[in-house]
């Protein structure tokens, strides 16, 4: 991503779109909650982000932290990965969402079937990319999402976002995609824009909690005038500093597994701690600290939860 | 220091464990976790068929709906009230704070009007304590209580309270004269909720329990519904909130993720169960120390300070930790179908960050244990 992309983009979300994109993620619960403003403005953000070139960035760890620093919530990832498997042109500008698992699946006749679970935006997307282990090992198919054979359900969870259980039962292949090698090199990539992700998010997170300890007063005076509450958020701050250091280092992808999983116990604890900055007003629906909370929360482990990230680390030593 | 319970203990355990794994309570309990989203419990079944056993409030005594026991069967039954996942919000407001303190310092006639029905679970109590600008620094309040006549008539808006809409009345902080120093012109009152003049509004948040906005729009109040002295609140809070602090409640809560986080966890996750069931068991060690230090007669604010913040800290690591160890499964709402241990995870995460702010903050905590058990300035 060129300097200039970057600042386009930023420009995007600056102003009255950055509470919209960031509210998302107070949409309603999935039972009977209507969603209807929510689709339309991750839509509108969906051609803002293709029509700025988002897809054919350079940047990408740079373009994912600044999405993580407004509380995206979208396929883009989820199709900066798919495109690094499936050539540019059979996608051209639609959003993918993967749905690959180290888990049997089923190949029959140039079609698969399979169940997967927490696959992001399924309602939203044009295609999925699929994975799954049969007799050749890991394999990955895209699918075209609209075939009447794929039902899904979104689940009713934390972060209250999109996340789904799909199932696809006998699922026309459109493309097969990418050699187990491809993927492990794909999903590399993938950690570590996750890991950006969450370095952006965090530090959203801590820059609300430092308004707050700016302006909330107790005792006579702002509650960030108090060391406890100053110290912490500064050992925060450095925190993050060093994480964000870590996966913008070139040689990111030769580490990152361990890399998403520094970010994933810095987005949490960040969010954590900086709940308890807030105090009780930062539970409230209307604030966005507790956004921050429970989207880190999801997120943190949606590519894996740190214990296993750092052991599959260890043992490809 | 081991908690060491006596065979007749150890029986009311055991008592109370049964009551609690009935089908009945247990398929309540269950209810209580599906309810539509924005509906919560207050008192349930299980809580009158506690107090008609008098074991509600069974530290409180028997004229009052109790049954004369100590505070360690009073304990007993709230640890296993919580680990048996009964909603303890209602519980714990009514009797651990607005009942204990009307047992405490209330008039023999406030102990008759409120006891027996609190006791009995017929009817709970709130706190309206904090304000819109009034955390942690409560002293700071600014509801007022203005002369009226005889009476006073309370102005002002509470915030952050649990429960009202379910209470019939609240344990109410107010300013009923300005002085040199904040501490001093605060008064205490009883105030009935379900009256003209008082306000309930829903505040919306994170846990699968709303605060409340309680706005006090000229309620009037008289010389009866004081508890304690005029002007000399401050010095009952100092008394009442140390007694609620044992860290029981979020000792039990951390056990009851705990239990729940050693099932589901995949295997490898081993040594980080190991550390997190140690802290848990330490949480519970200082918790029952308070409890033995409120059942000798000599309540220690370092030891409450301590077990409050350790085991309120300790539920929220546990809570954060099945996240961490389980991943997304752990997210599952108790209402979705895929949900695991009946949603206990997701309802956990949810309601962590209030462990460490309710009841004393944290920072609080802290404080008090550097200044007063550390003697450093402050």
């Amino acid at each position: 991503m060129t300097a200039e992309k970057t600042t386009a983009i930023a420009r995007f979300f600056d102003g009255d779109l950055a509470p919209l994109v960031r509210r998302m993620a107070d949409r309603p619960r999935a039972e009977g909650g209507d969603d209807g403003d929510g689709r339309e403005v991750r839509a509108m953000v969906w051609e803002g982000l293709t029509g700025l070139d988002a897809l054919g960035s350079s940047d990408t760890v740079g373009l994912a932290e600044l999405l993580g620093s407004v509380l995206y919530q979208g396929p883009l990832l989820d199709t900066l990965t798919a495109r690094e498997l499936v050539p540019g042109d059979d996608l051209g500008r639609a959003p993918v969402a993967l749905a690959v698992a180290e888990e049997p699946w089923t190949e029959r006749d140039g079609a698969i079937s399979a169940r997967r679970a927490f696959v992001g935006f399924a309602a939203e997307v044009d295609h999925f990319l699929v994975g799954g282990v049969g007799d050749a090992g890991l394999r990955l198919a895209l699918v075209g999402a609209g075939h009447p054979s794929i039902t899904m359900r979104r689940y009713e969870e934390t972060s209250r976002g999109e996340a789904y259980e799909v199932e696809f039962a006998g699922t026309p292949v459109a493309a097969w995609a990418g050699s187990a090698a491809e993927w492990a090199a794909a999903l590399a990539g993938a950690r570590v824009r996750q890991a950006a992700y969450l370095v952006g998010l965090a530090q959203a997170a801590l820059d609300h909690a430092v308004e707050h300890a700016r302006t909330r007063r107790q005792f006579g005076r702002p509650v960030g005038g108090f060391q406890g509450p100053a110290f912490r958020l500064a050992e925060l701050s450095m925190h993050i500093d060093a994480t964000r250091l870590l996966v913008h280092d070139p040689g990111a992808a030769g580490h990152a597994a361990a890399c998403l999983a520094a970010a994933s116990d810095l987005a949490r604890t960040v969010t954590t701690q900086t709940m308890q900055v807030n105090g009780a007003a930062g539970m409230r629906s209307d604030n966005d600290a507790q956004l921050y909370y429970r989207w880190a929360a999801f997120e943190s482990v949606r590519l894996g939860t740190p214990d296993r990230l750092r052991r599959e680390s260890w043992e490809a030593r | 220091m081991t908690p060491v319970f006596t065979p007749e203990q150890d029986g009311f355990r055991e008592e109370v464990c049964e009551l609690l794994c009935e089908d009945e309570v247990r398929a309540e309990i269950a209810r209580c976790r599906r309810m539509p989203y924005g509906e919560e419990s207050g008192l349930l079944d299980v809580h009158r068929r506690l107090g008609k056993l008098g074991w509600l409030a069974i530290n409180w005594p028997e004229r009052y709906g109790g049954a004369g026991a100590t505070i360690v069967e009073k304990a007993i039954l709230t640890e296993e009230m919580i680990r048996h996942g009964v909603p303890d919000n209602v519980h714990s407001l009514g009797i651990d704070i607005v009942g204990n303190a009307i047992h405490l310092f209330g008039t023999q006639e406030q102990k008759e009007r409120f006891l027996p029905g609190l006791a009995r679970g017929e009817i709970t109590a709130n706190v309206l304590f904090s304000e819109p600008d009034v955390g942690s620094d409560l002293a700071s309040l600014s509801t007022r209580a203005e002369p009226d006549g005889d009476h006073w008539r309370l102005r002002g808006r509470k915030i952050y309270n649990m429960k009202a809409q379910h209470s019939e009345f609240a344990l109410c902080a107010a300013r009923t004269s300005r002085g040199p120093v904040n501490y001093a012109g605060i008064t205490l009152f009883l105030v009935p909720l379900r009256s003209m003049g008082v306000v309930v509004e829903p505040v919306w948040n994170l846990s699968e329990e709303r605060f409340d906005l309680v706005t006090l729009d000229g309620i009037r109040v008289g010389r009866e519904d004081v508890l304690g002295e005029v002007d000399d609140g401050w010095q009952v809070l100092g008394k009442v909130l140390p007694l609620e602090r044992t860290g029981l409640d979020h000792s039990a809560k951390a056990e009851r993720t705990l239990a729940a986080l050693r099932e589901h966890a995949l295997p490898g996750c081993g040594q980080r169960l190991v550390q997190l069931e140690t802290r848990v068991r330490a949480a519970r060690l200082l918790a029952w120390r308070c409890v033995a230090n409120l059942r000798d007669g000599r309540p220690d604010e370092v030891h409450s300070a301590t077990a409050k913040w350790y085991a309120s800290e300790t539920a929220k690591e546990v809570a954060v930790a099945a996240v961490e160890l389980l991943g997304p499964r752990a997210l599952l709402d108790a209402r979705d179908p895929a949900a695991i241990a009946e949603g206990v995870f997701d309802a956990g995460f949810r309601e962590a960050p209030g462990l460490t702010l309710a009841q004393g903050s944290s920072e609080i905590m802290l404080f008090f244990v550097a200044t007063s058990a550390l003697g450093l300035p402050s």
